[in-house]
């Protein structure tokens, strides 16, 4: 029962194998195997987005998913959005429009927000709303959030380098 | 919570699938996108000995028109359903309801089929599998099997699918050009689960309504066809009298029971609420 | 606002005995860093996901895994513990039960001094008996956190059901079981007050208004559930790191229950995911690591899951008021009366016990109004249910909901608007200082101000109007607006705690400014952050007050090790107490800087202006030095001998006991929209005038208001933890316990008025609260506007919509 298996992920744009029990979390996996720490564990129910990654290009809860059943894949942490002396666009408008307080919900919102400006670059307030449904914030009540998100496709459309 | 120890096997085809369902029994479960049972997993709630993991077989992962159906193989995620022109075009009430199932991330994620065969009572998915005359397409080692969904969505999470089976596809009815269709939901805010719901379409022909077909989610332990609303609409001009007279008789036709998210007579209420606010919306240009 | 920082630069240095601008060696010259929105440093490296968490935390790789066994039930006889079975488990390295714990762990107990206290331990793993669903009755120790769950699902407990109690009307019933040995008849204490002209008041009234108001209970859900990480270093020492808000008293409390040197443990708070109040708490999980850690002689960690969160985190506000008020012809209040019951669940929570909410809501309810004739009883009773503690606002947003709800009331019963009502009976500000009837003195404050100033910006006028002209049914939608205006505890000082029975809570905080060798400036204060963004306030307040540059100041907190003690980080203390240490530090290292610099430069103190980081000779900018250079006197890294009497280094320490209670005040507004048809409520719009005196950082002070609007919004519309008749948790997961979504949240108006406390030093008051505070009773008295012609009676939270769809519908 505890056997492991093989996982073979990109992260990152790096290649990670390992070998993992089968009922070992995408998110312990990224945290605690491969020191991942930005990725966070807010509620194991699938519920609050503070383990959100890009799995495939798309967010996904890395609480609901078995490393072992996502082998092969690519997965996007917030580790990967800013490089060493800039921070992407949207991370620097959560920092000018003061949208993260305790920080730990913020690298959800942040892959979250990166999802939705891929795929709409220039989104009203209610997509943006609606968008961060995917995640819960217990300290900025969101509107900040929303403000961070609207500017930050603003300034990736106005052709910011992420 | 951490879930409890478990194998774990993923078959590239949909054979491999239905044979280690055959050498495992009940001792294993499918893992489509995880997003119902995963959940239930961290909290051992659900502690399935093996899990056979669909997701590489690529063969399960297709939405095809089929003579009047609409067929979603399982491993289709819900967001490609949900974007996919084919599902617009031909249902597009299923297209209409999946922007309120879960969230986006359990959407990238989360399967139509795998909602189907997890049948939670709030669930918008199993509604509209009944509104879309939906047939369950079953696999297993002795073959194939279609349940239409009225009998394949049992209780609670409770389905027919037997021992040995995986749902591998869904066919919906399409619908025709001219129909109209809505989804409406309650929810007490927050995330996650609406409080109840319907899923409603509908015909007219010179004015006069010709096929209503209407299910509603959170008035009892499944998903339930409201037949008699539905008469009350066929034959009449969709007015404010048969509208009436389709939520009076959706009301009269649940039986919900109350728990901590609504009391059993809101739910009540709020089904021909819904009935009506669907019919005014679906209507709408 | 907060626009021009030199005006509020004159407002802040009142109470301190401020010094003019420009007065050498004493003022700081060139402030300007307090009230301006000065970008935040905490977010670089949480935006990169650097943040450290307890759960980041590079744990030694010897560290062993913590994982409690919790009761199914809410009270039970526990008649045997079978661990046989999983301490067999491969990878499990110990199993302990209550009576093991309970060599190791003292029983734990708040300290309450009021008259009536029924004094009660708990065992920090239950022995015999289990009085909570959730109620740990044992812990598995392990080399994996997997591995330590596994152990829980093989612990064998063998327990005799009993009948529980959950509600506040059981508890007291004759034929009630008796929650807990030492509290007779449920009751832990009952306070009573009353003033003399109660009685003449409602003999002389024209009205009575009574009201019940009833409150669901909830819970924080900060997104970091708790945690924390034990490690032994030498001579049995323990670092202990925790995801808690109060390091000092944690440390203090960890000492005496475990009966080890408090000399020898270090608490460390790393960055903190949220708290709101409940990490403020000191729980059995931190009693039960440390000991084992001590005992095992290998770190140990415990990380919480939700579903334990959700159970075992304190809860709040499950409360019920009954309040009556005696009003004359014109709605002026002449005598109030309050009946307080509130549940205070299993077990008196440390540190502040389960009377917090009862002795605040008796004594904040008559907030900014003028009552003058006041009784109330003021009951905390147990039950079967979770412990009750802090969560942000404590009793404020019911006890505000309840003086609000009966201002909308006597405006229903005389005619009059809601607005006019209050304004009737608010204290004017040309009346403060005013000490209220419970001898609360509100020294500075802008209750009319606020008032007027959120009816402007929300086009009260316009929209009552329209009501008017329209109806309040347009649409299928009732529309509604909701006033509250209230006064916001902040800061409270030692005598303010006595006041509630809080002796062995200290109110004091420190701080300690070291100027470095290099002149870089290092600010130690005895808060620790969740959110708050300290690093940024902290150091614009030393910055000005030390006559630093902001950039080169650090703050450090978190850390027993580092700086003196203090009471920490709840109920809107840090900028006040914090603040205020911080100030008085600063002004000491800035005394001798300018001592220093005089005699290098042939000076006088008196003569030497300091700023920006450089002391000058007034009146002569070139006779001048920086502060990296008078530092390298005092650390003797240059040839200049230290002045006779000065010692070496400049490292000040000071300490700040804050009044009573430092008192802000805010009025809220609400605008909602509740669905004809299925009781949906929309918050169509959202004002707030805050006034918590001198602003530190706008920026960060908005981000408090809204996040407890948002906070305030999920507790009025949606949040309820719900137990059933046999105290069985209904809302176990986050599906079932609704928290506030981005679409559920609007966007809002907020302006500041600035009445500087004239009591605290700094004129700073606290706003961590304010935000949760108003949006309960402004959003409740919104919907019952909304629903005012229907005749119902809106008096409860949360107001979903199953039961604002039944009170239309049976209306």
């Amino acid at each position: 029962m505890t056997d492991e298996y093989e996982v073979t992920v990109t992260v990152n744009g790096r290649n990670r194998a390992s070998r993992v029990e089968a009922r070992r979390l995408l998110a312990d996996f990224l945290r605690h195997d491969l020191g991942l720490t930005g990725t966070h564990i807010g509620c194991e129910q699938g519920v609050c987005g503070a383990c959100t990654v890009l799995l495939d290009g798309r967010t996904a809860r890395s609480c609901l998913h078995f490393a072992v059943a996502v082998d092969g894949s690519d997965i996007r942490t917030v580790e990967d959005l800013a490089d060493l002396d800039e921070l992407h666009p949207i991370q620097e408008m959560f920092h000018q429009k003061h949208a993260l307080q305790c920080g730990f919900c913020t690298p959800g919102f942040l892959l979250t927000a990166v999802e939705l400006l891929e795929s709409t670059p220039d989104p009203d307030e209610a997509t943006i709303r609606e968008a961060l449904m995917n995640n819960v914030c217990r300290c900025t009540g969101y509107a900040n959030i929303v403000d961070a998100v609207a500017e930050a496709a603003v300034q990736l459309r106005q052709g910011r380098q992420p | 919570m951490k879930p409890a120890p478990f194998s774990f096997v993923a078959p590239e085809s949909l054979d491999e699938v239905v044979e280690a369902l055959a050498r495992h029994g009940d001792d294993a479960r499918i893992l489509a996108g995880g997003q119902s049972l995963v959940p239930l997993m961290n909290l051992r709630l659900a502690r399935p000995e093996v899990l056979v993991s669909i997701n590489r077989c690529r063969e399960l992962d297709y939405i095809a028109v089929s003579d009047d159906r609409l067929v979603v193989g399982a491993l289709v995620r819900q967001i490609d359903a949900e974007t996919d022109p084919l599902v617009a075009a031909e249902c597009p009430l299923l297209a209409q309801a999946l922007p309120y199932v879960g969230l986006p991330a359990t959407r990238n994620r989360g399967t139509v089929c795998g909602s189907l065969a997890h049948c939670d009572p709030l669930a918008e998915l199993p509604a509209v599998a009944l509104a879309l005359e939906a047939e369950l397409v079953l696999t297993s080692a002795a073959g194939e099997r279609r349940v239409p969904a009225h009998d394949f969505l049992v209780a609670e999470m409770t389905t027919s699918i037997d021992e040995g089976e995986v749902l591998s596809a869904v066919a919906f009815k399409r619908q025709d050009p001219s129909e109209q269709s809505a989804l409406a939901e309650v929810s007490n805010g927050g995330h996650v689960f609406p409080v109840g719901g319907v899923a409603l379409r509908w015909a007219s022909e010179e004015g006069v309504c010709v096929m209503a077909r209407i299910a509603a989610f959170g008035v009892g332990s499944v998903a339930q066809r409201l037949t008699d609303a539905e008469a009350a609409l066929v034959g009449s001009d969709l007015g404010p009298a048969a509208i009436a007279a389709a939520v009076a008789a959706a009301r009269s036709a649940v039986d919900p029971t109350g728990d901590i998210a609504a009391d059993a007579d809101y739910r009540r209420h709020l089904v021909g609420v819904l009935v009506e606010r669907g019919l005014l919306e679906g209507a709408a240009p | 606002m907060s626009g021009d920082p030199q005006g509020a630069v004159g407002q802040g240095a009142v109470g301190q005995g401020a010094v003019a601008q420009g007065t050498v060696g004493q003022g700081a010259v060139g402030r300007g860093a307090v009230g301006q929105s000065v970008l935040r440093r905490e977010d670089d490296y949480l935006l990169r996901g650097q943040g450290r968490f307890v759960d980041d935390l590079p744990a030694p790789l010897n560290t062993l895994h913590l994982a409690f066994v919790l009761s199914p039930y809410a009270h039970a006889r526990i008649l045997s513990i079978d661990v046989s079975e999983a301490r067999a488990l491969d990878g499990v390295v110990d199993v302990l039960t209550g009576t093991d714990l309970a060599a190791m762990v003292k029983p734990i107990a708040a300290q309450i001094e009021l008259p009536g206290y029924s004094f009660n331990t708990r065992d920090v793993l239950a022995i015999d008996e289990v009085r909570f669903a959730g109620e740990a009755v044992a812990v598995v120790v392990a080399e994996s956190a997997y591995l330590a769950e596994d152990g829980v699902e093989l612990v064998d407990v063998d327990y005799e059901p009993l009948p529980a109690l959950t509600e506040i009307g059981e508890a007291t019933d004759p034929d009630a079981p008796q929650v807990n040995p030492t509290v007779p008849g449920n009751v832990y204490y009952e306070g009573r007050f009353a003033t003399e002209g109660v009685d003449a008041g409602f003999e002389a009234a024209a009205h009575v208004i009574s009201e019940d108001f009833h409150s669901s209970r909830v819970t924080a859900v900060p997104i970091e559930p708790r945690g924390c990480l034990a490690v032994p270093e030498h001579a049995g020492n323990l670092v202990f790191y925790s995801s808690t808000q109060i390091h000092h008293l944690l440390r203090t409390a960890l000492a005496e229950f475990l009966d080890v040197a408090e000399s020898t443990l270090r608490v460390v708070v790393p960055d903190v995911g949220g708290g709101f109040g409940i990490k403020a708490a000191l729980y059995p999980e931190e009693f039960v690591c440390a000991a084992l850690a001590l005992r095992l002689r290998r770190p140990v960690k415990w990380i919480q899951d939700r579903y334990e969160a959700l159970l075992t985190d304190v809860h709040a506000r499950d409360n019920h008021y009954r309040v009556q008020a005696a009003v004359d012809d014109d709605g002026i209040v002449l005598a109030l009366k309050a009946e307080i019951r509130t549940n205070g669940g299993a077990y008196s929570a440390l540190p502040f016990g389960c009377t917090l909410e009862t002795t605040g809501g008796a004594r904040m309810i008559v907030g900014p109004y003028r009552i003058t004739e006041y009784t109330y009883t003021a009951t905390a009773v147990a039950t079967h249910t979770a412990p009750v503690l802090a969560y942000r606002g404590v009793a404020q947003p019911v006890c505000f909901m309840a003086i609000e709800g009966i201002m909308d009331r006597i405006a229903r019963r005389l005619e009059l608007d809601p607005a006019e009502v209050r304004l009737r009976n608010m204290v004017p500000t040309a009346e403060l200082p005013w000490t209220n009837i419970v001898g609360v003195r509100y020294d500075t404050g802008s209750f009319v101000e606020s008032l007027e100033q959120a009816m402007e910006m929300a086009n009260y006028d316009e929209f009552r109007a329209r009501q008017e002209a329209q109806g309040r049914l347009v649409d299928g939608k009732y529309r509604g607006i909701g006033i509250c205006t209230f006064t916001e505890v902040s800061g409270t000082g030692a005598p303010g705690w006595r006041a509630r029975g809080l002796t062995r809570l200290p109110g004091f905080d420190s701080g300690t400014i070291k100027v470095e060798p290099t002149g870089k400036v290092t600010a130690f204060v005895s808060h620790a952050h969740s959110g708050q963004g300290h690093f940024t306030t902290f150091a614009q307040v030393v910055a000005d007050e030390l006559g630093a540059r902001l950039e080169d100041v650090t703050v450090v907190e978190g850390d027993t090790a580092a700086g003196p003690y203090g009471t920490n980080t709840f109920a809107s203390r840090s900028a006040v107490t914090g603040g205020g240490a911080l100030i008085r530090a600063s002004e000491k290292a800035r005394l001798k800087l300018a001592r220093l610099a005089a005699a290098m430069l042939e000076s006088t103190p008196e003569d030497i202006v300091v700023a920006g980081g450089q002391l000058h000779v007034a009146g002569v900018p070139s006779r001048a030095l920086s502060f990296g250079e008078v530092a390298e006197t005092a650390y003797a890294m240059n040839t200049f001998d230290l002045p006779e009497g000065e010692s070496f280094g400049i490292e000040e320490t000071d300490f700040y006991d804050p009044p009573l209670v430092t008192m802000a005040n805010a009025t809220h507004i609400a605008q909602v929209a509740v669905d004809a048809g299925d009781g949906t409520v929309d918050i169509e719009g959202y004002t707030v005038v805050h006034d918590c005196g001198r602003v530190i950082n706008p920026m960060i002070v908005d981000g408090q208001v809204m996040g407890g609007v948002a906070q305030g919004i999920g507790e009025a519309l949606m949040e309820e933890f719900v137990y059933d008749a046999d105290g069985q948790v209904r809302t176990a997961t986050l599906a079932d316990y609704l928290l506030p979504s981005s679409v559920d949240v609007p966007n809002f108006q907020i302006a500041h008025i600035e009445s500087p406390s004239i009591d605290a030093v700094g004129g700073f008051k606290g706003v961590g609260e304010g935000g949760l505070i108003g949006a309960v009773p402004s959003i409740v008295n919104a919907v019952a506007d909304a629903l005012f012609d229907l005749g119902v009676n809106v008096n409860t939270k949360p107001l979903r919509p199953a039961l604002l769809s039944r009170l239309i519908r049976e209306a």
